[in-house]
């Protein structure tokens, strides 16, 4: 039985090399990986199971899809470039309260949506040219965002790795809120705060001209609303749980972006947003489709549970001594696969060996978004490199972001290793 | 409750079908044959879940 689906793991990964060696999107990589592991275990094109496996992780795309949507919406409306104007008008003189502004500016788009590149999209554009003008140079901003940005995925309430993960433990996603919100604040503060050192007073005329202005009549109520109708169904659900209907995580943001789409002082195209929306979301809710499949084909085939058994009898000093390395590189690989693929066999080792998973969980999930800077894939590096204009050689960027990387990589790796004692934090 | 709950279920369909035509709308306008099978990848969900298959 090993020998079995040991040879189709082979053959998974050669299909999933030869595809990546045809230019093949990592996607589709993916789904020829599953495919070819099917075939090789005898199973032929199982049309049932790569519909099953597709259904996996249709509610999480749903989730990614309306909260992108709405962020979109308040974009388009002119609310961000409103918040951003308002924020550096006001508090362009302290410089350390300006950082832990636009720290929380970045990390809001993607801790609700769970996706880093629509923090990128929605608000890294805007903090760069702020940053800029504060005299950081260009390969330090797009570090800055970056590194938030996928940070701001790892974020609560909405992070792709922790979700996967623990979906493939069967654990409820319940009790991650402060362990990743910690670990993610006091980096993002960390990278800011260390990338900017040497920067100077926000030129803030320079600042104000570069950035799009919000239209007529938008104001803090305008911008604010939608939150509060967010925050108030999640409120209402945990406060009278008997009483009122489940209502989900899509649905609220449906509301919300109705919201705002209700109170835009611009009248929006609404079908025009939607489809752009889909559009930037693609690559995301076809890797969680595709994963989904590749999931499915291998707990088909018994290669899921070699890599479970495989993984659960490793040196307990080895896995720890190569987090660091061997998350951020299956994330350079699989991307979110690497949650299910890699983060379930930890998560059942580290279950074993006493530790708190969720805890244990959040630390890996702090980790993982740092592969999204590195071939083969490096979806939101490069796409941050183009949101913010750096012409540079990549490896620079790569460069400038190794401290903040450091940083990350010993938070998340403690958090695993002293799990047990920080449990105290998934009370909270 | 029992008609909130009908109705959130409703809302949900819509959303899927919604979707379902924006995936279809954004597959028929890509001149590229990797998002055209991705769209339909993805898509597929979206249709079991919709027509009650899944």
């Amino acid at each position: 039985m090993t020998a079995y689906a040991g040879l189709v793991l082979a053959v998974m990964v050669v299909v999933y090399i030869a595809a990546k060696l045809f230019k093949l999107s990592t996607e589709l990589a993916m789904f020829a990986a599953a495919l070819g592991g099917a075939l090789a275990g005898g199973f032929g094109l199982p049309a049932r199971h790569i519909a099953e496996g597709a259904m996996t992780y249709l509610d999480i795309n749903l989730i990614f899809i309306t909260a992108t949507l709405f962020m979109n919406i308040l974009k388009e409306a002119g609310g961000i470039a409103f918040v951003v104007r308002r924020i550096i008008g006001r508090f362009h003189r302290s410089r350390a309260l300006l950082f832990v502004l636009l720290t929380v500016l970045l990390l809001v788009p993607g801790a609700l949506t769970g996706a880093g590149s629509v923090t990128v999209l929605i608000t890294g554009g805007l903090v760069a040219i702020v940053l800029q003008t504060m005299g950081i140079s260009r390969v330090r901003t797009v570090a800055i965002v970056f590194i938030i940005a996928g940070l701001s995925a790892a974020a609560p309430p909405v992070s792709l790795w922790a979700m996967l993960t623990a979906a493939g433990v069967n654990m409820p996603y319940i009790g991650f809120f402060m362990p990743l919100l910690v670990p993610c604040v006091v980096a993002a503060l960390f990278t800011i705060f260390f990338l900017g050192r040497r920067s100077g007073e926000i030129d803030l005329e320079k600042a104000l001209q570069e950035l799009p202005a919000p239209p007529q009549g938008m104001s803090w109520l305008r911008v604010a609303f939608p939150f509060v109708v967010f925050v108030l169904l999640i409120v209402i659900g945990r406060v009278w749980p008997h009483d009122t209907p489940v209502v989900g995580l899509p649905l609220m943001f449906l509301c919300a972006a109705a919201a705002s789409y209700a109170l835009s002082p611009i009248r929006l195209d609404f079908l025009r947003i939607s489809r752009e929306t889909i559009e930037q979301l693609l690559p995301l809710i076809g890797t969680l489709t595709c994963v989904g499949v590749l999931v499915q084909i291998m707990t088909l085939t018994g290669v899921r549970g070699l890599l479970a058994v495989t993984t659960v009898t490793l040196s307990v000093t080895l896995v720890f001594a190569t987090l660091f390395i061997v998350l951020p590189v299956s994330e350079a690989v699989l991307m979110w696969g690497a949650a299910p693929v890699i983060g379930v066999p930890l998560v059942l080792l580290f279950n074993t060996m006493g530790l708190n998973p969720i805890v244990a969980l959040a630390g890996m999930s702090v980790i993982w978004p740092l592969g999204d800077a590195l071939p083969p894939t490096a979806i939101i590096g490069r796409l941050t490199v183009d949101v913010v204009g750096y012409k540079d050689a990549y490896t620079r960027f790569l460069k400038s972001c190794i401290v903040p990387a450091v940083f990350i990589m010993i938070i998340g790796t403690l958090m695993v290793i002293f799990s047990s004692e920080l449990s105290f934090l998934t009370g909270l | 409750m029992a008609i909130l709950q009908t109705l959130i279920t409703v809302l949900y369909y819509g959303l899927i079908a919604y979707v379902a035509v924006i995936l279809i709308w954004n597959f028929s306008k890509t001149r590229k044959w990797e998002q055209e099978v991705l769209y339909i990848i993805v898509l597929i969900p979206f249709l079991l879940r919709l027509f009650r298959l899944k």
